[in-house]
């Protein structure tokens, strides 16, 4: 009887080599670190939508209606993949970094089968968990303009989060670091080509044909990564950069000189971080260049898991004074009439001896200074007076050709404008380029990013390679309707803000708003255009 | 549960089967000692679980079990006239999990679909008192126990990757719980006997679900209740 028991025992074993065995698989895991790498595929989905969902969904927010009015309805849905990747950081460090791949699906013959693929770079975000894929998340605006633009209507969208967001450890952000950037960009673009087949949406394939775009800092990122694919011999069948700080050096001087965009106050530090990590020389120490009211934790501040709302409530950052208001005396050894010129010119502007005149920007300007303040005066001039002793093409007096400095500059911060400045590395567009943006852009200068790029690349290319729109031109040509549409929204959110439901505001203060609003209301128009410059390719 | 630990339960399993056997007394009467049965098990899980948490995991998505038929198998030691001790398995049933909750997760339907599926081995060890005299014709009997339940051939479908975003990994600990049994022995001829018996257990198991490293988890208690329906041959 005592034999009995084996079978049972047999079964239990059974049984215990079962509990020990795998279930069905999951993604592969890759095990390098080469750049370029998809770490899991197939990628996880994050969500799928189907057009007359997405739909839905916009249409269930005010601000989403809007956007529908803009991006019309989707053609097609979308599925969301959450993509993670390794890239290299400002330093060359290794880094894991993710992003988006959204991928357009359903029955319509634009929705499946070869699709062009959209590479796209966000805006500056001080979001560190920032994740562009993550479209259940009501914060990543950014990520469903983009998808209800590009995606819903055909384009598989690609997408990086940025080293130093969401999953990255890197512990900073190469804020408007071409090199790093550019990298990134190919790096998810790479990835996701990988991932595409391996999607629970493998109808859609890559057709091949490849725009890049991007906005505000993505508008840098997108042209940063045209000159890297051609530089690569890669093809790039169109690109539209959008409001992009794009030529650095002569945005960077007109900044230093007073001019401060909306915004200052968060992107310095991004910068000095950014390229002190990239480059080494920025300063000695961050007291250097920051005021001791703001200097502690300085290079780790952003991006941020803490609101920007609390970081000016709890005094990390001053909400615009990039600079002291009580300006410095510039001295230039044995040069009375220089000293006496940039001592003005760093004034505040508007306030008396201010020798330019105003205009509609100078109140912007004005704000700009204050106590506390951000940047020590010390730093200022001695950014100024490289600037004055080796000027940028583009500084009024503005040269032909609009041309970097004639040599690289001494002071730091502006070498590192410099060497990231797009007129740099000897290159124009080879291929079809939009730049769109708003003339009255407080946070990135139209004049002296989009127009300089602009001129400077005139006589370099073929004519009409280079197209330039401004939403808040006289409507004209192929985009007149967009513009109208821009300025029709302006209005339209003006009147808002005086009428009873929008708060009854003074004009005065109905127009602030505006202008506070405007770089951002500027997005969804020119990412419209960008489509449709890129249908036409 | 770690795998050093489910094999240190089912050692005590083991152990516990065995001291009953060996501790049993020398049979002085004519009873056989052994039977085994053969039947049919009907289970009810009535598995209640948490909603599932973790990454993009929308509110209120839940999951249930559906109820499903194996073959009973037992092996009974006769311990003395009123006295048996019962070693239960079933024939691993593929257990389907649905989904419950919302209709779609954004556009993938999920109430109601089959989103996974595994199978199971609970043996249960029932230590059982038998009524009446072992010449009744008729005998009813209550038990209780433990059961011990591992799964395997953890499967998500096609619909379940469609819901989770893509492939995914399924692990579920394993369960000691206790167990309970009333039956009625019905004695046929001879060696032979039918019997019909209603069981209960207690089961619970963390459910891990990986789908390209994005986490998510549950704890799944099941009561599952079965209806068997068997025969058994004495010796």
């Amino acid at each position: 009887m005592f034999k009995l028991l084996t079978p049972v025992s047999a079964a239990l074993g059974a049984a215990l080599l079962c509990a020990c065995g795998s279930s069905s698989p999951t993604s592969m895991v890759a095990t390098s670190t080469t750049h370029g790498t998809l770490t899991e595929n197939p990628p996880f989905r994050i969500a799928s939508l189907d057009a007359a969902t997405f739909k839905t969904e916009l249409a269930g927010t005010s601000s989403g209606a809007l956007l529908l009015q803009i991006t019309g309805s989707p053609s097609c849905g979308v599925d969301f993949y959450y993509v993670k990747f390794w890239t290299v950081g400002g330093a060359g460090e290794a880094t894991e970094s993710s992003g988006a791949l959204m991928v357009p699906t359903g029955a319509a013959p634009a929705c499946s089968g070869p699709r062009p693929i959209v590479l796209y770079a966000h805006g500056t975000n001080i979001d560190k968990a920032l994740n562009i894929a993550d479209v259940t998340n009501a914060t990543n605006t950014e990520g469903v303009l983009i998808a209800a633009m590009f995606a819903a209507q055909g384009y598989i969208v690609v997408a990086p989060n940025y080293a130093g967001y969401d999953i990255s450890t890197l512990g900073y952000h190469p804020y408007l670091n071409a090199e790093q950037q550019s990298g990134e960009m190919i790096d998810i673009l790479t990835a996701a080509r990988a991932a595409l087949p391996k999607t629970l949406s493998a109808a859609t394939s890559d057709s091949g044909k490849l725009f890049v775009t991007g906005y505000s800092q993505g508008g840098y990122v997108a042209l940063a990564t045209q000159r890297a694919l051609q530089a690569a011999g890669a093809t790039v069948t169109g690109v539209a950069g959008m409001s992009g700080p794009y030529a650095l050096e002569a945005f960077g001087d007109a900044i230093l000189f007073g001019n401060v965009n909306l915004g200052s106050t968060v992107f310095t530090p991004l910068l000095s971080t950014s390229y002190q990590k990239a480059y080494g020389n920025i300063y000695s120490t961050p007291s250097d260049l920051y005021s001791a009211t703001y200097v502690s934790g300085i290079e780790t501040l952003l991006p941020s898991d803490t609101p920007l709302a609390t970081i000016f409530a709890t005094g990390l950052l001053p909400e615009t004074a990039l600079f002291d208001s009580s300006t410095p005396t510039v001295t230039v050894p044995g040069n009375a009439v220089l000293s006496a010129e940039l001592t003005a010119l760093l004034l505040v502007p508007g306030s008396p001896g201010y020798p330019l005149p105003p205009t509609p920007q100078t109140p912007l300007f004005a704000a700009g200074f204050g106590s506390p303040y951000l940047l020590n005066n010390s730093y200022r001039v001695a950014y100024v007076l490289d600037a004055a002793g080796d000027p940028d093409g583009a500084t009024p007096p503005g040269v032909a050709g609009v041309p970097l400095a004639a040599k690289a500059p001494v002071q730091p911060l502006r070498l590192a404008f410099y060497k990231n400045d797009l007129r740099n590395g000897a290159w124009a567009p080879t291929s079809p380029t939009l730049l769109c943006g708003g003339d009255a852009d407080p946070t990135v200068f139209f004049p002296v990013n989009t127009g300089v790029m602009a001129a400077f690349w005139s006589p370099l290319v073929q004519a009409g390679l280079i197209t330039v729109l401004d939403v808040n031109g006289t409507p004209a040509g192929s985009f007149a309707t967009l513009q109208t549409g821009f300025q029709q929204s302006q209005a339209a959110q003006l009147a808002f803000y005086e009428s009873a439901a929008g708060g009854g505001l003074s004009p005065a203060a109905a127009q602030q708003l505006i202008v506070e609003g405007y770089h951002t209301s500027v997005a969804p128009f020119c990412s419209a255009a960008a489509r449709a410059f890129f249908g036409q390719l | 549960m770690t795998t050093l630990s489910v094999r240190t339960r089912y050692a005590a399993l083991i152990a516990v089967a065995a001291s009953i056997y060996c501790a049993s007394p020398a049979i002085a009467d004519d009873a056989p000692s052994n039977s085994l049965r053969a039947g049919l098990y009907a289970v009810f899980y009535h598995s209640k679980a948490d909603d599932l948490s973790g990454p993009y995991v929308p509110p209120g998505v839940n999951i249930d079990a559906k109820d499903v038929g194996t073959l009973y198998l037992a092996y009974v030691r006769r311990l003395s006239a009123h006295f048996d001790v019962e070693l239960a398995v079933g024939y691993p049933p593929l257990t389907k999990t649905v989904g419950r909750g919302p209709a779609t997760l954004g556009s993938v339907p999920y109430d109601g679909q089959v989103i996974s599926t595994a199978r199971w081995i609970a043996p249960t060890l029932l230590l059982e008192y038998v009524f009446l005299g072992e010449n009744s014709k008729l005998r009813p009997y209550i038990g209780v126990g433990v059961n011990y339940t591992t799964f395997y051939d953890r499967d998500s479908t096609a619909q379940g990757n469609a819901a989770s975003g893509g492939p995914t990994k399924l692990s579920l600990t394993s369960s000691v719980g206790p167990a309970a049994t009333a039956g009625l022995a019905y004695h046929v001829a001879n060696n032979w006997h039918l019997y019909a018996s209603y069981s209960a257990s207690q089961v619970k198991t963390n459910l891990v679900a990986d789908t390209a490293g994005v986490i998510r988890t549950t704890r799944i208690s099941f009561g599952p209740q079965a209806l068997v329906l068997s025969v058994g041959y004495s010796f």
